[in-house]
């Protein structure tokens, strides 16, 4: 079951291109769904469909199976978000932000301690929210979404402008929260180095067009597949019929050769047999492409 | 709706908490009063002679009333109602209000009542500043001493009312300018040169179509012991409902909901 679902969803800003071309977001219920793009390829406005700050004019709004125009009230009492900057004011104190949007949940008045002391806030005091560092904005943010216990956060960018520290802090939480209460998390950013350690499933989103959705295994599996055995040696042209004769795909051949990761048994086989042939070996190695590369070029396809 | 009504005004309320239209509900409501106090005190002929007129209390209400209604309540709604809209752009605050699960009509009406409540407040403490105007200049005047006479309750309540209701036509359309226009000038400008326009065609005759003159023509009119040729009551509560419904349309109407 898809906790939030957008079928062929496309979307265009007056007098400019495309924001989205049919995009079809699936996030599992249960997961972290780490939703990536460069700058401008349509994450945040993807983000701002599914909770219908913008009007949709083209596909369609599932969340938690049911469609947003004719569920919206239902289903937002269900999501707690967190879209670009923290939308916080500035002249309250944390405790009167959340007061606020206790209102408009229609929570206890019990949570705004719990969720202050769950972000480290709670020794804020009378300090306006307008003096917080952005760190701290950032986190009274997150206590907003958290507020009413949600079955679903919607994160875009959350980790903006924090030092390291302050990033692996809001990891931290995130995955306690989708471990210990089994919320649901769709988390934007333009860095995969930035969630890869944190989520379940990636979407990734160039142009306004989704390249990829699928579990970080899967987008590891790319990574294993894109991998490469590079061989060198003092006669290339007999060792290419060697890698025939293993019935080995080879890529390149010129200098050094060049082809898919084979089997450990397949490299153990053509190592003997190119030894057994008096070929030295001068390098025999598997090249790995980082995720980032592979993220890097599904962006660029 | 009602149920989710009553928690919006709620939350609007704390919104408004410490901002400046707050501040400048308590200022607007005594800056008056206070120049009348000092009026009194400077040129206590003046005192003289509305202690010796037999209409002590209708005469300072009067003179409030004379400097507020031309210029400084209309000013006021302006800019406190921008202000209040404002608290929302300026803290990038709409985009969480639109994804909390409330109808959009309980967000619209609850900002405009509690608008509405804000300008009772005005209302309230402009006439504890009246009050004070009448007695504080009356005490240290060495001819003068408390003005113990009689108040006429209709008089105050009707004429409060009044002012009250012909201010509505502002308040409704400053709100729908302001929540149109993302940018604090265009709102606070035409606003300004409503009121500014409609002060300088005081005398032209369609001016009763003109809502940001209406507190300034029922100053006129209520002076006037003709009777006057429109119901400045009914136009005033025309537009207010006029305004109001245009401006929930645009509101709920807008692609972007921040």
């Amino acid at each position: 079951m898809y906790c939030a679902e957008t079928r062929q969803l496309s979307h265009s800003f007056s007098s400019h291109a495309d924001a989205l071309k049919s995009v079809n977001l699936q996030v599992p219920g249960g997961s972290i769904y780490g939703f990536l793009g460069p700058n401008g390829a349509g994450k945040t406005t993807t983000l701002r469909l599914l909770l219908g700050l913008l009007k949709i004019k083209e596909g369609e709004v599932l969340l938690f199976n049911k469609p947003l125009r004719k569920q919206r009230l239902q289903s937002l009492a269900k999501i707690g978000s967190m879209i670009e900057s923290p939308s916080i004011y500035s002249h309250l104190t944390a405790t009167e932000n959340l007061a606020i949007y206790r209102e408009l949940y229609q929570c206890s008045g019990q949570r705004i301690g719990e969720v202050l002391s769950l972000v480290g806030l709670s020794e804020t005091g009378k300090k306006k929210a307008g003096q917080f560092s952005l760190g701290m904005k950032q986190r009274l943010g997150l206590a907003i979404a958290l507020l009413h216990q949600p079955a679903l956060l919607v994160l875009d960018e959350p980790t903006n402008g924090l030092d390291p520290n302050g990033i692996i802090e809001i990891r931290d939480l995130l995955k306690k929260l989708n471990e210990e209460q089994g919320i649901s998390i769709i988390i934007s950013s333009h860095l995969l180095s930035e969630i890869e350690k944190l989520v379940t499933h990636v979407g990734i989103i160039s142009k306004g067009k989704m390249v990829f959705q699928g579990t970080l295994n899967e987008l590891t599996g790319k990574q294993q597949q894109s991998s490469k055995l590079i061989l060198e040696t003092d006669d290339p042209g007999r060792s290419l019929e060697i890698c025939r004769q293993l019935e080995l795909n080879v890529i390149s051949g010129n200098g050094k050769i060049t082809l898919p990761v084979p089997s450990r048994e397949k490299i153990a086989a053509l190592n003997r047999e190119l030894v057994n042939s008096n070929i030295s070996v001068f390098e025999m190695s598997v090249i790995k492409k980082d995720l980032e590369t592979i993220f890097m070029e599904l962006i660029n396809q | 709706m009602n149920h989710y009504f009553i928690h919006t005004v709620k939350a609007e309320w704390i919104k408004k908490r410490r901002s400046f239209a707050d501040w400048l509900v308590l200022a607007g409501g005594f800056f008056v009063p206070l120049l009348l106090i000092i009026i009194l005190i400077c040129f206590p002929k003046q005192l003289l002679s509305i202690h010796a007129s037999g209409h002590f209390w209708e005469q300072v209400f009067d003179k409030a009333w004379q400097m507020m209604a031309f210029m400084l309540l209309p000013m006021g709604i302006v800019l406190a109602v921008s202000l209040v809209v404002q608290i929302e752009f300026r803290n990038n605050s709409w985009k969480q209000v639109h994804t909390s699960p409330v109808p959009f009509a309980s967000i619209y009406f609850s900002k405009l009542l509690v608008l509405l409540v804000m300008l009772l407040q005005l209302f309230l403490l402009f006439n504890i500043g009246i009050f004070l105007a009448g007695v504080i200049p009356s005490l240290l005047n060495s001819h003068t001493s408390f003005p113990a006479y009689t108040v006429n309750h209709v008089f105050f309540l009707e004429r409060n009312l009044h002012y009250f209701i012909t201010s509505l036509p502002m308040v409704a359309l400053q709100y729908m300018l302001s929540l149109k226009f993302k940018n604090f000038l265009v709102p606070i400008g035409a606003g300004l040169a409503l009121t500014t326009g409609a002060l300088i065609a005081l005398s032209w005759k369609y001016i009763y179509m003109i809502p940001s003159s209406y507190t300034a023509l029922y100053y006129l009119q209520s002076n006037n012991p003709v009777p006057p040729a429109h119901n400045l009551l009914l136009w005033s509560l025309g537009y207010f409902v006029f305004f109001s419904l245009l401006g929930y349309w645009l509101y709920v109407s807008g692609k972007e909901k921040g």
